[in-house]
Order: C-alpha cells, then sequence, then structure tokens
C-alpha cells in the first residue's frame, strides 16, 4: 500500500516537473513582439491614403514574421480606427490593456496621433508612428516614449513656399511680394498644422496672402470658398484635405470658373492618385503634391545599397495586393519604409543592446538612431530630438519633396538636390484651371 | 452708392445662385424623408444610407455594366424603391405601435448595416461615375449643369408629390393615415398597403435623389454622413409633412450656408445656419411653414 502510495507520488511529481520544464521551454520559445498596428480600414480617411498605408505596414510586417528579429519573433495585430479619433484611442487602449501588445505603429490621421500618443504616454508605452504629420502631436510635449520618423506639417507647409518662392521669378516673372497665393485647408489638426507652416513660409517668402481659410472634410458644398477663391484671385492655390473633400473642391472649382496658374496639394488626399485622376478626369494634370518622397521615385544610386532589393520587393507585392495601378502610392512606401527602420534598426538593438522588447528597451534604442541622408528608402535620415527638446520624438532629419503628376506619372520637382525633371509652372495655357 | 456696389459685386449674386442650385440639391433630399418622416410620422434615421445604396447602384450599372445614365436611372430609382418597401417590411412594420423611439433606434441599427455592408460589398474606395456635364456660363459667373439637374428634379418631384397627395386617392389615404391609424382600417382601408406604398414612394424619392447625387459627389460607404443631418433638419424646419415648406426651408438653408461662407468663413455659414435652426425651432416649433400642430 505504501509503495503504491510513493510510485503515485512519484508519477504526480514526474508528471509536474514535466509541465513545468514544458512550460519553461515554450517560454524561452515564445520571444516575440507583440505588434499593435492601427490605421483606418473603413470610414472616409480608408481611402483617403489610410489602407493604402496599411498595406505598405503589413507587406514589411509579414516579412519579418517568417523571419523574426534576433530570435524574436514578430507578432502583428491589426486594429481598424474607422477614422474616428474615439475609436483610435479606445482600441489604442484595447491592444495595449488586453492584448497586451508591446508596442504600437501606424497612425494615419493627426486628429487621432494628437489624443492617442497622449494616451499612449501615459500608459508608458512605445508608439512608433509611421504616418500623421501634425506638429501638434510632438510640440512641447516632451514625450518619453512616442517617435516619428516622418516629416513634421509644419516642414510640409514651409516647404512648398520655398518651392514657389525660389520659382517665382523665374517662372512667374513676379516677385514674391507680387505673387498672390491662397491656403485653403481641412480644419481638422492635419490641415491647420500645414497651414500654419504655409502661413510661416509665406511670410518668410513675403508673398501677398490674399486668402487663408479652413473648411470641415465632411462639407457638402464648398461653392463660397470656390466664389471667394474667384474673388481673391490667386496665382497659387496651397491645398491641405483629404478625400473625397479634394475632388469636391477641384470639381466645384471647374465648375465655378476658377482660374489659377498652380495647385500644390500636401500629402493625404493628393498622394492617392487613382482617385484624383477618377474624380477630375484631365485636371489633375500638372498638379503638385508635397509628401516623403515616394521609395519608387527616390535617388537609389545615392541610397543604402541595401535598400533597392527591398523596395523592388515592396513593389511586387503591393501590385499583389492592388493589381492594375497607374503610379504606385508614396503612402504604401510611406509606411513600408518606417516599418522596416524599426524591424531593422530600432528593434535589433532594443533586443541585442538593452535586453528585450519592454518600452524602455524600444525608448533608448530609438533614442540611439543615427543614420545619415540616403540611409532610408525615403532617401532622408534619421536621428530624433531627445528628451527635453521642443519637438522631442521627431526625426530631426526627415523632409518631404514636391512631386508633379504629368500625363499619368508622377516626378520629383523640388528640391533641387532629389528633382527629376522642372516644374511645368504655370498651368499650360488651354487647361481648365489656366489663368493665362 | 460705391460701398453698396462694392459689396453687391458679380460674386455675391454667383454667391446667391449657388445657394438656390444647393437649395435644389438639399430640397430633392428632403423630399422622401418628408413624405415618410412627415407625413406617416416613421422615422427613417438611415435614409441617407437607402441614397447611399442607389448611388452604388447607378455607379455598378454606368460603370461596371455599362448602362446609359438615363437607362440605369430608372432602374436606381426601382431598386430603392423596393429598399424602402422592404425597410417598412421587415423593421418598420413590426414597430408601428410601439414608441417613436424605438422605430428610431431600429432604423438607426439599419443604417450601421448599411455603412457597413457598403463597405464590405463595395470597398472603402471612392466611387465617381465619371460623366462630367458641361458648364453653365454667364459673364463672370459659371453655374454647375448637374446642380441645375438636380433643381429641376427638386422643383418638379415637389409638385408631383403635392398633387399626388391631394387629388389622389392614396395620396388622401396617406394623409388620413398619418392623422388616425387606427380609426382608418375601420373604415374599410388597407393600411398595410398604404404603409408599403408610401414606404415605397419614400424609397423611389431617395433613388432619384441618388441619380441626381451621383453626378455631383463620389459614392463611398460614409456619403450619408454629409447629408443625413441637414435633411432631417430641413424636413423639421419646414413643418413636418410640408412640401412647400420643406422645399422652401431647404433654400433659406442653403442661402444661410452660401452666403454666410462668402462673407464669413465657410464654416459659419453652417454654424449661422444650425444657429438659425435652433432660433426658429424656440418661435416656431412646429416648422416655418406648419401644417399640423
Amino acid at each position: 500500500m505504501l509503495g503504491h502510495k510513493a510510485t503515485r507520488l512519484l508519477v504526480g511529481l514526474s508528471a509536474a516537473i514535466a509541465v513545468l520544464g514544458m512550460a519553461v521551454a515554450a517560454e524561452a520559445q515564445e520571444k516575440k513582439i507583440k505588434i499593435g498596428v492601427i490605421y483606418d480600414l473603413t470610414g472616409p480617411l480608408a481611402g483617403g491614403g489610410s489602407e493604402l498605408q496599411y498595406i505598405g505596414a503589413k507587406i514589411m510586417l509579414d516579412q519579418y514574421a517568417k523571419t523574426g528579429v534576433e530570435g524574436y519573433k514578430v507578432e502583428a495585430v491589426y486594429a481598424d480606427a474607422q477614422s474616428k479619433p474615439d475609436v483610435a484611442i479606445n482600441e489604442a487602449v484595447r491592444l495595449i490593456e488586453q492584448e497586451k501588445v508591446n508596442m504600437l505603429l501606424g497612425f494615419f490621421s493627426s486628429a487621432q496621433c494628437v489624443p492617442v500618443a497622449a494616451r499612449v504616454e501615459q500608459l508608458k508605452n512605445f508608439m512608433w508612428i509611421t504616418t500623421c504629420i501634425s506638429s501638434a502631436v510632438l510640440a512641447d510635449k516632451n514625450f518619453k516614449y512616442v517617435f516619428r520618423p516622418q516629416a513634421s506639417g509644419d516642414q510640409f507647409g514651409m516647404m512648398t513656399m520655398d518651392f514657389i518662392a525660389q520659382n517665382a521669378k523665374e517662372k512667374f516673372g513676379k516677385e514674391p511680394k507680387d505673387l498672390r497665393v491662397a491656403i485653403i485647408h481641412e480644419d481638422g489638426a492635419y490641415g491647420v498644422d500645414v497651414s500654419k507652416g504655409n502661413e510661416a513660409g509665406a511670410k518668410k517668402a513675403g508673398f501677398n496672402v490674399v486668402m487663408k481659410e479652413g473648411y470641415s472634410a465632411t462639407a457638402p458644398d464648398l461653392s463660397a470658398l470656390v466664389t471667394k477663391l474667384k474673388r481673391a484671385r490667386p496665382d497659387v492655390i496651397f491645398h491641405t484635405g483629404y478625400n473625397p473633400d479634394i475632388t469636391l473642391f477641384g470639381r466645384q472649382a471647374r465648375e465655378q470658373g476658377l482660374k489659377f496658374a498652380a495647385l500644390v496639394g500636401h500629402g493625404a488626399g493628393y498622394g492617392v492618385y487613382e482617385k484624383l485622376k477618377e474624380g477630375l478626369g484631365g485636371d489633375v494634370n500638372y498638379v503638385f503634391n508635397t509628401d516623403p518622397i515616394s521609395i519608387w521615385l527616390a535617388n537609389q544610386k545615392s541610397m543604402d545599397p541595401k535598400l533597392p532589393p527591398v523596395i523592388k520587393m515592396v513593389g511586387e507585392e503591393f501590385d499583389k495586393a492592388k493589381p492594375g495601378v497607374a503610379i504606385r502610392s508614396a503612402h504604401v512606401g510611406m509606411a513600408a519604409s518606417n516599418t522596416y527602420l524599426f524591424l531593422t534598426d530600432v528593434l535589433p538593438r532594443a533586443i541585442k543592446k538593452y535586453g528585450g522588447v519592454d518600452p524602455d528597451a524600444l525608448r533608448k534604442a530609438a533614442l540611439e538612431v543615427d543614420i545619415p541622408e540616403g540611409g532610408t528608402m525615403l532617401g532622408f535620415g534619421v536621428k530624433f530630438h531627445g528628451e527635453g527638446q521642443q519637438m522631442a520624438g521627431q526625426n530631426e532629419r526627415s523632409f518631404p519633396v514636391v512631386i508633379q503628376y504629368i500625363d499619368d506619372k508622377s516626378y520629383v520637382v523640388w528640391p533641387k538636390s532629389q528633382a527629376q525633371r522642372e516644374a511645368v509652372l504655370p498651368l499650360p495655357k488651354g487647361t481648365t484651371f489656366s489663368n493665362q | 452708392m460705391q460701398g453698396f456696389l462694392d459689396i453687391f459685386d458679380i460674386y455675391l449674386l454667383e454667391a446667391v445662385v449657388n445657394g438656390i442650385l444647393l437649395g435644389g440639391v438639399l430640397a430633392l433630399l428632403a423630399l422622401g424623408l418628408n413624405l415618410i418622416f412627415g407625413v406617416i410620422d416613421v422615422t427613417w434615421i438611415c435614409y441617407a444610407e437607402l441614397v447611399m445604396i442607389g448611388m452604388y447602384g447607378m455607379y455598378y450599372m454606368v460603370q461596371v455594366f455599362g448602362l446609359p445614365y438615363w437607362a440605369a436611372a430608372p432602374f436606381a430609382i426601382l431598386l430603392v424603391a423596393a429598399l424602402g418597401a422592404a425597410l417598412h417590411y421587415i423593421v418598420i412594420a413590426p414597430l408601428l405601435t410601439a414608441p417613436p423611439i424605438n422605430q428610431l433606434l431600429a432604423t438607426g441599427g439599419v443604417l450601421f448595416i448599411l455603412q457597413s455592408f457598403a463597405t464590405v460589398a463595395f470597398g472603402i474606395d471612392f466611387r465617381n461615375l465619371g460623366i462630367r456635364l458641361p458648364v453653365l456660363a454667364i459673364g463672370e459667373m459659371h453655374f454647375s449643369y448637374s446642380r441645375l439637374l438636380a433643381f429641376i428634379a427638386a422643383l418638379v418631384g415637389m409638385l408631383a408629390v403635392y398633387f399626388f397627395m391631394t387629388r389622389t386617392y392614396t395620396g388622401t389615404a396617406i394623409r388620413a393615415i398619418s392623422q388616425d391609424r387606427q380609426i382608418m382600417s375601420l373604415m374599410g382601408l388597407d393600411t398595410k398597403r398604404i404603409y408599403l406604398i408610401t414606404s415605397a414612394l419614400g424609397g423611389a424619392l431617395a433613388g432619384l435623389a441618388a441619380c441626381l447625387l451621383v453626378l455631383q459627389y463620389d459614392v463611398h460607404p460614409f456619403v450619408g454622413l454629409s447629408f443625413g443631418p441637414i435633411t432631417f433638419l430641413i424636413c423639421v424646419l419646414g413643418g413636418l409633412g410640408n412640401f412647400v415648406g420643406g422645399f422652401i426651408a431647404a433654400f433659406v438653408f442653403a442661402e444661410i450656408i452660401s452666403l454666410g461662407g462668402l462673407f464669413s468663413d465657410l464654416e459659419w455659414g453652417y454654424v449661422l445656419a444650425f444657429a438659425f435652426f435652433i432660433v426658429m425651432m424656440f418661435i416656431r416649433p412646429a416648422g416655418l411653414f406648419a401644417r399640423r400642430s
């Protein structure tokens, strides 16, 4: 009887040890980083570029899900912000608290980024912003755990003003002070921020700002805005919007006979050429857009040699996801490049040097990023403003470029160091909006 | 005098006319809702989503199946009419005797179902019919033919509904049923049939609005969000069930938006229009042209 009990005890102990051992082994095998990915997959922002950003990030995350990073498995958990800031906040909190993700990645809309960044910082989690550009996300916040390799909104606004200022005399035959410019923008965090950059750039260039106005991106009618533009007679219109407000504006501008010499957009809806073409037809010809450079237009000769094959892979994967697209949107490459940067630079350093993937390890690793110009697929370098600085967490080496859509192709036209061709300025005679 | 001329410029006139044309679009949208919400006291909070389905119908028939616009339009109207009848049969009929809040919540559910259905079935892309109508130019002023068409359709639609409601047996029955649901069946009227006809008619008017809106706007699953609230406000402002009132309220609303947007920021136009609505609700709670208390 005693022997029988001893045998049962031995078997029980052995089983317990075995289970414990398996658990330890499983833990050793289950080294992984769980990344919460948030973009808008439904709602108006999805078609305005957010879905393309999601595709770009997913292509990269899928690649690294196959290989892992430094022995860590990469697992992505996707969530849909539904084009609503409140949903974005709830999803961010859900991913952190319930899904137990190690970090968050993504975010298209600045209106979502501003509150989500504050919430993530409060929860001491790590946030890697691939897309949204509003300066308000980081300015004077001194966040420790929020990082953005992307250029900021005021840089977008300053860049386009600089582009027109440098071309005013040669292309328009006018001194900057005689050039009439109008700034119109959607009135969310994104549009307001870019317009501030526009305003600062216009002041610096000495332009005559004849009109500056915001509007709701969901407004069903923009005819009063167009009438005011007709009265103000601007040479150049600087526009920041999502979609479908951009196509509504373009359509009503045509119907009401608005004339100008150039239309300069600032990312978001202006970065989705297919939709612009579908909504505006030939009127999209010669429109300018400002965005980080499309990875397919970036100068590969001055780029880190390991990057061109990655660009090729992203292109092939995107073509499988969206066959028959005339111009691959810059949105795809933007998210792919910024996700790649995290997976190949920040994450390996966090694991190797700081021993894991907790928010502090990721933060320390991000603060040590030091990539020179040409070191990313987007052409720019990466170094983040450190703690205590006005834009802590913002990449100080990023810059957007100005591209122009000409005959179903896009060309970088500014800055000159990246330019692929001369800008067509002003709009050629005979085009719908030409004021010549 | 010079001061007056400075203000009364050609652009002011253009804004006034554009306000009238926008009023046409809003009046067209309000027509069907006024019939449902105003006359038979049934709340379709998902009305603008029916318009969205009609716009998708037009897009697929014209762009995908290659039907000419004029041939596709009757099918789209019939499609939304059928949807309106189905909405009544499936959702509203079981709730006719329930408090109005139940109808509101149930059709609110339908709103989300239709938005989600459109997202799944048609995707999140913005679709465009690709038809670019010419522009009417009078001197420095330019006007959109698509809005002129919407204006004419709203005017004709309003008159047609008005005469239908006042000169036909079915129209009289619809008006009578709104006054007392119970007593009409005692008088030998097939109330179920009348509700179904009214719902199909409301749907058909939503379909008509869809045919004309798709010429001016991209269609996407959330296009209804831009129009839904304004359409409800117009019906209430004009006096529930009053078609002429709804028609005029649409123009008052549109002119405030247009002129407010011209003299101040565009957003102020909307602020003024909604503020005007609130003030009018204090002064004339039953609407500008109240038909009944």
